[in-house]
Parts: C-alpha cells; structure tokens; sequence
C-alpha cells in the first residue's frame, strides 16, 4: 500500500516536469513555425491557440511543487541549518531533530488545514452544493483562470492535497526516528557512475557521514 | 521592534536544525497569529500566488537541463575540448578544468551540477596523472563557482525574481565578471602549477583542436540557444531554458547517445525533486517577505540607514560580511530570498544599481559555496574526491582568498559588471 503511494508521488513529479517541458517547447515550436509561409500548413497552425500553454505549465509547476515537497521529505532533501544540532551531545541532538520533525509537522498541519478552508470558500463549496443539489445559503461561484479557463479552486487543491501529504511525510519521518534513530538522507555528495577503484590506495579517506546515519540503509 | 522580534523566531526556529523553508513559514504564521491582524487565511492563498509567475518555471527547467547534460557526456566532450586548448600548459589538466568548468557554467544554471559534471571526469584523471588531490579539488570546487555566475544562473533568477530585476540583464551582466574570474583562476593556477612543476599534456596539433571543437559543438551551441535567443528576444528566459531542456535531452539521448532512454525517468525524477525543494523554499520566502513588507521592515531599515549617513562604499562593506557570513550556514537560494528583500530597497536608495548588486550577490554566494560548514560544492567535492570534508576543506582555502580579492575588485568596479548590460540594453 505505502509502495504505491511512494510510486504514485514520484510518478506525478516527474510526468509533471516531463509534460511541463514539452508544452512550452511546442508553444515555442508553435509560434515560429505559424510565423513561416507553408501553404495549407500555416493556416492549420494559425487555427490552432496555444496561449494557454504558460498557464498550464504554471500551474503543472505548482502542483509538481506540492507533491515534490512531500516527496523531498521522505527521501530528506529539504536542507536546514544542522551547525548548532550537530555540535550537541547525543541526547539533546535528538531532542531537537524531533523538535525539528514536529515543527514540520505543525507548518504543513496547519498550512492544509488553512487551504482546505480557502479552498472549500472559493468555490468548492457552491460546486459540491450544485453538483448535489444541497440548498446552502450564499453560494458564490469561485474564480476561473484567465486561459484554460479551470475553476481555481481545483488548482488551489493543490495546496491542501500537497500539504496534507507532506504532514504525513513528516508523521512517517518522526516515527522511523523514533523508531531506529535514523533520518532520510539525502546525499548531495553521491555520483553515479564515480569509479571507487580508482581511489584505492590514494589515502582512504572517505567523506564523513554523521553519526546518526551509521547502521542506517541508503 | 517587530524586525528584532520576526528575525530571532526565525534564528530560533532554524538553529533547531527543521527545513529553512519550514522556519520561515512557521516564524510567519507565530507573528501573525500572535502580534497582527493579518487575516491568517491570506496565507494560504500566498501559497500559491507565490510562485504563479512564469519567470520563476525557468528554474526547473534549467535544473532539468542541467541533469542532462551532466549524464549526457556534454561534460565529457567539453573537458576534452579544454584540454586540447590549454593542456599543453604548466598544470594542463588543471587549466583544462578551469576551462571546462567555464564552458559548463555556459550551459548550466548550477554550482554544485558544474563540480559534479567537470569534476567527476577530470579528477580521477588529475590523481593518475599524479596531481595532489588537495590542488585537483581546489580548482574544480572553485571554478565551479562560474556555473552560477556565467549565464544561465539559478541564482540569478532567484534574484531577480525577489527583486523585480530583468532576468536578460543579469544574465548578460554576467558574461564579463565570468570571463574574469575563469581568467583570475586560470592564472592562479598556472602560477602555481609553474612553482610547483605539475605535467604537461602533450601540445595538441591545430588539427586535434579542431575535431575536439567539432565533437563538443553541440553542447557549446547551447550556449547561443540561452544567450541569444534571450537576448535577441526570441525567448522569453523561461522558454529559453525549456528549450534547453529539450535541446540536452536530444543530444544526450540521440546525438551522443551516452544516456539511454531508460534513464530519463530517473533525471526527471531528480530533477523535479530538486526543483520543488528550490519552490518550496521560494513559496515560503515570499511568504516571509510579505510579512517584512506588510510590517514595513524594509522602508524602517532603509530610513535607518540613510539616518546613519552610510555611503555606498559602506554600504557594500556591511552587504559582503553579511553575505560571507550567511554563506556559512545557509545554501545560496534561501540566503538570497531572505536578504535581497531588506538589501534591494537600501541598495536603491543609495543609488547603487541593482543589476550590480544582483551580481555582488552572486560572487558572495559562489564564495559561500566553498567555506565550510555547508559550502555545496565542498561536499560535492569531497564526494568525488572520496576526501574527508576537512581535508576538502583545506584544499580549498588558498581559494577563498583569490576569491575575496576578486569579490573586491567586482564589488568597487561596477563597470566590469554594467558595461556590457548599458551597452546593449540601453
């Protein structure tokens, strides 16, 4: 179940880049080969309207942002200052990592919560009340974007969705850390491809790990 | 009052060691809910409206580019290029590297990407052919620095973003003060290399040159893609580098064909993880700055300022200590999104131009890059080196001050920095 959730999260981020990638190449390809006098083709393509392509790719960047964020927590990409924490003994190091956790936990608790309401007033509410035919006093149909022409409460949901998800990234973290004293890591350091055998023998140094990592998996 | 108070809840919440995007959007939401009237419920609309502007979507996509490229081979292609040209040199491979990395930075938004994708090839290569590895990794953590400085640069479209800066001109306001610290590293190097007699490569005949060149064209053409498609106005800075993105996936699946298509998921995976790790912060910046601006920091700050009768020479004394000192806890995006907002209106009303403090900012960052404790490139470094983060350290002190003294020279000439934007924008 958590295998699919993972997979699932990796899998928006990066169909969102890809995608995000591909529409403002094409809107580019667009607007100089409409510009170019190929009978029958050139009028085809002047039918065509990509002005919808920023927006889109907008908003795919801030969803891919949300979810992103989620995913950054669970494989520990979001960097913080670690100077002070890491001079502390032991038992006050892991005071303030979970310190740490929980100040993630409460930001991204509440930042959803804070976005579910906007979003519920912003629209969600008048499109559940019609979609149901619920009779709620004051509905006001939400905002619509200038292009692709969305209901904006459905971007907005990106918020609540992504933040709720990066609150349970934080929830996971904190109990691995209570659990095995280890941290996601992300290793800015590793290379692919880097050919350990060719240092053999220089001096055998290796690049520090900290301390709470030893025994822990990649 | 308010200043004191929003800057040690930030010092606070960040000394525990939590996310600094985290911090930042906490320290917001105590102030407004404890001190103001602020509607909280604007919060989360600032979420998003934050980071829904196009300029801002170029900084996936360069980072996008830029893993490309660093598994493509257009590093490979490039060093060897460089080699041809200056290997024949005192320190040749270390020159090639200076030169390498400047050819990258051209085509790379990213520091830490520069040193990865020069450095992974070139030092291993440095160690055999005998060099310390303290000198190898030296020169590669610093001249990985051009990779923010050298357009495209990440760093400056953070900038220029927070700022309200032109992203063209920055861009093109980094062309020069690039090309003069490649110059600078080039003739410490070679310096040293001469006192301390280290290899030279065999001279590469005109012909050699030449198909070096032909073999790395297509990654150097990139260049002109971002530059002057920007610059001639074809793109707009984020189509430029969504067109690059495409532009390095092309010829590193299908030209070089050194990545196979089975890899793409796995870049764009990394890619998207970085960039949203980047927006996050950004998200939160802009959260944070809303909260200075709605409580009038910047505007107080400044008429304190003015009040003190600082001049600009001043000025850029206090901008540079506390950028190098930033620089040693905090990675370059979040230092920039945190202080550019306090600085840009001081710096204005001292008649200093903000693309010329757009690219002090810059250098400062590149320094902090590589000082310790949390220097990128230091641990990128000492990741490829397979050397202790300490000795990476040492090996890249001597650095520090070649770069303090061109930080200097950038900070109180500003026509090295403004004479090619003047002359072309205006």
């Amino acid at each position: 179940m958590m295998k699919y959730l993972d997979r699932l999260e990796e899998l928006i981020i990066s169909l969102l880049i890809g995608t995000a990638t591909i529409v403002i190449f094409v809107a580019v390809l667009h607007r100089y080969s409409s510009g170019l006098p190929i009978p029958g083709v050139q009028d085809w393509l002047l039918t065509i309207n990509m002005s919808w392509a920023q927006e889109l790719c907008i908003y795919m960047f801030v969803w891919m942002a949300k979810f992103g964020a989620a995913y950054g927590v669970r494989v520990g990409i979001h960097v913080g200052v670690d100077v002070l924490v890491k001079q502390l003994p032991d038992f006050w190091k892991k005071k303030m990592i979970v310190v740490g956790i929980l100040g993630g936990v409460l930001f991204t608790g509440i930042i959803g919560t804070l976005g579910a309401h906007f979003v519920w007033e912003v629209g969600m509410r008048e499109a559940v009340a019609t979609r149901f035919g619920f009779d709620w006093p004051d509905l006001i149909e939400g905002p619509i974007s200038p292009d692709l022409e969305l209901k904006m409460w459905l971007v907005y949901l990106a918020i609540p969705i992504g933040s709720y998800l990066m609150c349970f990234r934080f929830l996971q973290t904190l109990v691995t850390f209570i659990k095995t004293g280890c941290l996601p890591h992300h290793d800015i350091a590793h290379v692919d491809g880097i050919d350990d055998e060719l240092y053999e023998g220089t001096d055998g140094l290796q690049p520090v790990v900290g301390d709470h990592q030893k025994g822990c998996k990649e | 009052m308010s200043a004191l108070i929003i800057f040690s809840l930030l010092a606070v919440l960040m000394l525990t060691g939590m996310p600094i995007s985290i911090a930042l959007g906490l320290s917001v939401l105590t102030f407004l809910f404890a001190l103001t009237q602020v509607p909280i419920e604007a919060v989360a609309l600032k979420l998003f409206t934050g980071i829904e502007k196009f300029e801002i979507m170029a900084i996936p996509f360069f980072i996008l580019a830029g893993n490309f490229l660093t598994h493509g081979g257009v590093a490979k292609r490039m060093i060897r290029f460089a080699t041809a040209l200056v290997g024949h040199l005192h320190g040749g491979l270390a020159l090639g590297g200076v030169v390498a990395c400047a050819l990258f930075a051209a085509v790379s938004g990213s520091s830490p990407a520069t040193v990865v994708a020069i450095g992974s090839i070139l030092l291993p290569a440095m160690v055999k052919q005998g060099y310390p590895k303290s000198f190898g990794v030296g020169v590669i953590a610093t001249s990985g620095g051009l990779g923010i400085l050298i357009p495209p640069s990440i760093v400056m479209v953070i900038y220029a973003v927070s700022t309200n800066s032109s992203i063209g001109q920055l861009f093109i306001a980094g062309i020069i003060p690039g090309i003069l610290l490649a110059m600078t590293l080039l003739t410490v190097t070679w310096i040293v290399a001469r006192k301390r007699n280290y290899p030279r490569l065999p001279k590469a005949s005109a012909l050699e040159v030449f198909k070096a060149f032909k073999e790395s064209i297509w990654g150097l053409a990139l260049i002109f893609v971002v530059i002057g498609g920007i610059y001639s106005g074809l793109f707009t800075p984020t189509e430029a580098a969504a067109m690059s993105a495409v532009y390095a996936f092309f010829v590193s699946v299908y030209v070089y064909r050194d990545m196979g298509l089975k890899k793409v998921p796995q870049v764009l995976l990394a890619s998207a993880s970085m960039s949203s790790m980047l927006l996050y912060i950004i998200t939160n910046a802009v959260l944070f700055s809303f909260l200075l601006t709605s409580e009038q920091i910047p505007q107080d700050l400044t008429a304190w300022m003015v009040g003190l009768g600082l001049t600009s020479v001043t000025f850029l004394i206090f901008v540079n200590i506390l950028l190098l000192v930033a620089g040693n806890f905090m990675e370059p995006s979040s230092i920039l999104l945190i202080t550019a907002p306090l600085l840009f209106p001081m710096a204005m009303a001292l008649g200093i131009d903000p693309i010329h403090l757009g690219i002090i900012m810059t250098v400062n960052m590149e320094i902090g890059m590589i000082t310790p404790p949390v220097g990128l490139n230091l641990y990128v470094a000492s990741g490829i080196s397979k050397m202790g983060l300490t000795d990476t350290t040492k090996a890249c002190a001597p650095w520090i001050l070649v770069m303090l003294v061109y930080l200097t020279i950038i900070t109180y000439i500003p026509q090295i920095s403004l004479w090619l934007p003047n002359l072309l924008y205006k």
